[in-house]
């Protein structure tokens, strides 16, 4: 059902009269009657035909997280469509879609917020120009279905009919948005709209992108940067069947063949090699030192709790480091794109996070701008925050322009563990003071780590709390009650490229913050679940420097969990049960228990996690559930599965083999309770499931072992029976 | 580089192709068959499974050489219309999420219930656990294997 965008651009040059509602670039609504042959206006959300089939278009990039199906459903609620006959759109970026990117988790929330309004809007305008073909109250008619229905004489008008009268129609200002109780579609289980598609081999990504002509190329990248290559056999290379061109670029040398296979095979015997690293190259386990050392500095503080004056003196503190280790994004379908530079223009088929700066650096890199160059959004096979860069696309754009050819670049699977933007290392320092009563009172969370550089910072940005407080989620938004806080980030230079990655900043941070607060609860002799409940105690909102925080809802998810995992149960020998929650920026709260055994061999098996959620409006519970069971999985790879080591420069893992992602084996029973929630809108469930899944498994080991992890991924020799 | 007929989907195809190139890329950029993916290229994901007398087989580890006259089914020829029993139950259990890694993971799994009928859940683990789904639908997955399981027995009553 999903159009491809020439598809689309076709039906809407072709179409008859259509209502079309949208939004310009400030997020106003307007309205224009499209012309039949004339019009297509590329800023539209919605769309509806004389047939009466209603096209909305998404503005977001599909990924995995059903956000096609979710935003569909929050505009077909609003005009009261027939869901069946929905089509939808994919936005490309342009001046009007100019903030298309997918990131952050706030998809659900963004979407709420504009797209209601627009479907509203519609739903308004037919129903107002039903009620004046019938000469009646607009009270008395009511949209349904995809019709506009007289209420007292149940005549009908399917929107179809409607469409040329409500085009001619002046846009409600602000147009009344349903109640949540008359809600039909928003909130039920819908099976996502692609669905088909993805059994049936028909869902299009990046990597299935086909156009006349097209090349195939794989890229010889430098190893680390600055490296130049010391020799290859370019003749040999040529010499493959199928090799076209030997494209050298600024950033790397590519082979372009007439096969994916001719590609790769010429890149294979074209056996660049390149300079040795420099000494003093980039070294993951010399730059960890530097990490761990910087944890025990001042830094910055991000925030500070002034302890009351009634508050007693610390008379026991215990302090710990944590350390987190590198790790790639390592999604299946690895990093593609397909360029077609021709003259001053450039057409791009690819799956990005980022559509908007994907144009403007292709057009900057083609020295033209950005409406010369067309970006086609495919599926994503697997984001991550890893397509929130997009330097596959300059690399295709470049190569594209050396062989004067429509290219195809493929990342093999060594090129995409080892050319990553990687989730970047970090070193924890925390302390914990308790009274003379032994009341836990004060609360210390050092973070040593890097900013991002896969773009550059702003220079105009001030360098404030806040701007700190941005690059260390997890660290200073401690939702605890401890009278005394001190947060700090203290910035370490990494060279490597690294940036976002699943629930960016936050997982490093509250595998600290949480597994420390278990090591309090177990110095107070406290049950580590009931101790945190303690600290939520106290004022219901806080502010937790620029995150506001709402305790009830942490302790809401935490009850649950208590409750329906029968927390406090025996277990048998071997085996351990944690706890870990989160309020991933005051939007969505977590709590998980887990249940793990470990083995002989040191060897962790999760077995059960019980989750609770409260994520605002549930718009599809179909997706909560599957972004929770995803979360706890890529928690699970994180906790037992692979990390990236650099040596010379370089990510020394390249393979599903050597970096292990989590696998069916690895799969505990997963059960999920979306709690009812008194938000006013959706939050986000792509990043926040992530964060606590990390430290309720490692805290559960501690119940089966004893033994406190403070380092990832876990190694079972440490585990091991002695 | 030669002449290698094999069959696809039941329809038998000529291709002119380097010996040593794998049925992934015969599949993906000689036939157009796009929904089998290419995800490692050394055989420990499974993206690029296919079936072969409903055994299923990576598609990556093949080289044209060996291929010949062999035959293959690809996600595209499991039916016509979504309504295989894996199909079927993929939908019913909402498995996707990506959905890169769907076609492999089917495939894979009419694999398993050839051989076991009626899994177990270590049967399910050992079969299941070489392929790789980073999205982690693997506990809706085991949902859909046993639904399948369950479509498929009917089916045969």
């Amino acid at each position: 059902m999903i159009a491809s965008r020439r598809a689309f651009l076709k039906t809407a040059v072709l179409g008859s009269a259509s209502l079309v509602i949208g939004f310009d670039g400030s997020g106003l609504l307007y309205a224009v009657e499209a012309k039949p042959g004339t019009q297509f206006q590329p800023n539209n959300w919605v769309r509806i035909d004389l047939d009466g089939s209603v096209t909305l278009t998404i503005g977001k990039s599909e990924m995995g997280q059903g956000v096609r199906t979710s935003l569909a459903m929050i505009l077909a609620e609003e005009l009261e469509a027939d869901w069946t006959r929905i089509k939808l759109a994919q936005a490309s970026p342009s001046a009007v879609f100019d903030d298309l990117g997918t990131g952050g988790s706030d998809s659900m929330r963004d979407g709420w917020r504009t797209l209601r309004k627009a479907g509203a809007a519609a739903r308004e305008m037919l129903a107002t120009a039903a009620a004046a073909r019938w000469k009646v109250d607009r009270a008395s008619c009511a949209a349904s279905n995809g019709a506009i229905v007289h209420l007292p004489t149940n005549r009908r008008f399917d929107y179809g009919a409607l469409v040329t009268d409500a085009g001619k129609l002046p846009l409600p200002k602000e147009p009344s948005l349903k109640n949540a109780a008359d809600f039909k579609i928003v909130g039920q289980r819908t099976p996502r709209i692609d669905g088909r598609d993805i059994v049936s081999g028909k869902a299009l990504y990046g990597i299935d992108a086909k156009i006349p002509g097209m090349l195939h190329a794989s890229l010889e990248r430098p190893p680390f940067e600055g490296a130049k290559p010391k020799r290859m056999q370019e003749e040999k290379a040529r010499a493959i069947r199928g090799v076209r061109t030997i494209a050298k670029t600024s950033r790397g040398i590519a082979v372009v063949g007439d096969t994916t296979w001719a590609a790769i095979k010429g890149r294979t015997a074209l056996a660049v090699e390149w300079d040795d690293p420099p000494a003093g190259a980039f070294d993951s386990e010399a730059h960890e030192k530097l990490l761990e050392a910087a944890s025990r500095e001042r830094g910055f503080i991000t925030r500070t709790e002034k302890p009351p004056p009634a508050t007693g003196a610390v008379a026991k503190t215990i302090e710990a480091t944590y350390h987190y280790p590198f790790y790639a994004h390592a999604p299946v379908e690895t990093m593609n794109c397909v360029a077609d530079v021709r003259g001053d223009r450039c057409t791009i088929w690819v799956g990005t996070q980022a559509p908007n700066k994907l144009q403007k650096q292709v057009a900057e890199l083609l020295h033209t701008t950005p409406e010369k160059v067309e970006v086609n959004l495919t599926l994503i096979g697997g984001g991550f925050g890893r397509r929130l860069a997009v330097e596959y696309a300059l690399e295709a754009a470049e190569i594209s322009r050396v062989a004067k050819a429509p290219v195809q670049l493929l990342w093999s699977r060594p090129d995409d563990m080892k050319h990553g933007h990687f989730q970047a290392a970090s070193v924890h320092h925390l302390a914990g003071g308790f009274d003379a009563q032994g009341a836990p009172i004060s609360w210390r969370h050092t973070k040593a780590g890097s900013f991002h550089n896969i773009s550059p910072l702003d220079p105009k940005e001030v360098h404030d709390a806040a701007w700190y407080q941005d690059w260390s989620w997890g660290t200073y938004d401690v939702p605890y009650a401890f009278p005394d806080i001190e947060t700090a980030y203290v910035t370490v230079d990494l060279p490597v490229k690294h940036g976002p990655w699943r629930a960016v900043f936050a997982p490093s941070s509250v595998f600290a913050r949480e597994a420390f607060i278990d090591e309090m609860a177990h110095v107070h002799g406290t049950d580590p679940l009931a101790f945190r409940l303690d600290l939520l105690r106290g004022a219901d909102i806080v502010k937790a420097g620029t995150t506001t925080i709402d305790r009830r809802r942490l302790r809401r998810v935490l009850e649950v969990v208590r409750d329906k995992s029968s927390w406090g149960s025996p277990l048998p020998q071997g085996h351990g049960r944690g706890v870990a929650c989160n309020a991933y920026f005051g939007h969505t709260y977590i709590a998980y228990v887990v249940d793990l055994g470990v083995d002989h061999d040191g060897k962790v098996r999760v077995e059960r996690v019980v989750a609770a959620v409260d994520c605002g409006i549930v718009v599809n519970p179909i997706g909560v559930e599957q972004q929770i069971e995803g979360g706890i999985i890529w928690g699970i790879s994180s906790a037992l599965g692979g990390e990236i080591t650099f040596r010379g420069g370089v990510a020394q893992q390249g393979t599903y083999a050597d970096f292990a992602v989590a696998r069916m084996r690895d799969t505990p029973a997963v059960e999920v309770h979306i709690l009812p929630s008194d938000a006013s809108e959706p939050f986000g469930m792509g990043e926040p499931p992530v964060p606590p899944i990390v430290p309720a498994i490692t805290n559960a080991v501690f119940a089966a072992t004893g033994k406190r992890i403070r380092r990832l991924p876990i190694r079972p020799e440490e585990l091991k029976a002695v | 580089m030669s002449e290698i007929g094999l069959t696809v989907n039941a329809r038998k195809r000529v291709v002119n192709v380097d010996d040593d190139m794998p049925l992934v890329w015969i599949l993906r950029d000689t036939l157009a068959l796009t929904g089998t993916k290419f995800g490692c290229g050394v055989g420990v994901c499974g993206s690029c499974t296919v079936l072969e007398n409903g055994k299923a087989v990576r598609s990556c580890q093949i080289p044209a050489s060996e291929a010949k006259e062999r035959a293959f089914v690809t996600i595209e020829g499991l039916s016509l219309d979504a309504s295989h029993p894996c199909q079927r139950a993929w939908l019913e259990e909402d498995v996707a999420q990506c959905g890169f890694c769907q076609p492999g993971m089917i495939l894979t799994a009419c694999g398993l219930l050839r051989d076991h009928p009626n899994p177990t859940d270590e049967e399910i683990n050992t079969v299941m656990s070489d392929s790789v789904c980073r999205c982690g639908t693997y506990p809706r997955m085991r949902k859909a294997i046993r639904r399948a399981a369950a479509l498929l027995r009917e089916q045969k009553r």
